[in-house]
């Protein structure tokens, strides 16, 4: 499926929910944050947010700031 | 001496708050964090970089203590980009705390005054305790207050370029008018800054450059910390007059050897 994740196109095979996304990157159990579509996901809704082609889905986390 | 502030509903005792950007290694930062004796750390929100396999996360290095988070909104240009990045950042579960950061000017970081108000009472609506980060202007920080920010956090000069406290006047004026508390927070380049800003009777102070670009961090830190508090315990003892000419200690004409 194509989607534009952190602002790039992929295509990544075999996903059907936000949690696939997080798994395909290897960030299960990473803290980090996920909004798609515009929506902000709490981690309890990834396995029941289901990705539409071309959806636009930002994986965020905390680094080092004032 | 029980010397405590309140900043939502939670109940400070340490008057230093840190952030964690541009130290050396994780390692330094943990020690410098320690030794700052800080209970509230400042941290940013960014995309993870999915080609790189390196765990940055800032969280992994200091999720083990019981500190408050404060997460900024720092990259955000308009209220609308600051409200997002706030969503995200109270997505983690880890804070309801949003420092606003809005700036519209990259060469000086300044906040934008205008988006910072509005970002403040749209996330005020949303339940955010929010600190504001503005410029030290006493009406703004008025504003802010108005608009139900739980502390407002004044800026002593633009950001990392160490000056100190610009204009002492209104930040003076700031404190005087303030019914929350006030945290000078930018712009601060060591001991003798944090002390004088204490000194003004804010309630805290926001630092990460001095510390983490000192050459050593974790000195610093401790150093900040004791700024900070001699700061404060002159706030509260309330220093002497100024006069302009000489008076002696002892008395001058009680002794006098002809």
């Amino acid at each position: 499926m194509k989607l534009v994740i952190n602002g790039k196109e992929c295509e990544l095979l075999d996903v059907q929910t936000i949690a696939d996304v997080v798994a395909h990157y290897g960030l299960t159990g990473k803290p980090l944050v996920v909004e798609a579509g515009g929506i902000v996901l709490t981690a309890e809704q990834w396995g029941s947010a289901l990705v539409h082609p071309h959806m636009q889905i930002e994986l965020v986390h905390f680094v080092g700031g004032g | 001496m029980r010397d405590l502030f309140r900043i939502g509903n939670q109940e400070l005792s340490s008057r230093f708050f840190i952030g964690t950007g541009l130290f050396p290694n994780p390692h330094v930062q943990k020690e410098a964090i320690k030794a700052s004796g800080a209970q509230v750390l400042t941290f940013a929100i960014r995309r993870i970089n999915l080609e790189s396999a390196r765990d940055d996360s800032i969280l992994q290095h200091v999720q083990d203590e019981a500190y408050t988070y404060l997460p900024n909104t720092s990259g955000a240009r308009t209220a609308d980009e600051a409200v997002r990045i706030a969503r995200l950042a109270r997505a983690s579960g880890l804070s309801d705390w949003i420092k606003v950061e809005i700036s519209a000017n990259e060469r000086t970081l300044l906040p934008d005054p205008i988006e910072t108000l509005k970002a403040t009472e749209i996330l005020v609506k949303e339940g955010f305790t929010v600190l504001p980060y503005i410029t030290d202007d006493p009406i703004m920080c008025k504003r802010l207050e108005e608009a139900g920010a739980a502390a407002v956090m004044p800026g002593a000069a633009p950001i990392g370029t160490g000056l100190g406290i610009l204009n002492p006047y209104h930040l003076g004026l700031i404190v005087e008018e303030a019914s929350v508390p006030i945290i000078v927070d930018a712009g601060l380049g060591t001991v003798s800054d944090a002390a004088q800003a204490m000194e003004l009777g804010v309630s805290a102070v926001l630092m990460n450059t001095p510390v983490a670009k000192a050459k050593d961090p974790v000195w610093m830190a401790g150093a900040m910390r004791l700024a900070i508090e001699a700061g404060r315990l002159a706030y509260l003892s309330g220093r002497m007059e100024k006069k302009k000419y000489a008076s002696a200690s002892s008395g001058y004409e009680a002794f006098k050897l002809n």
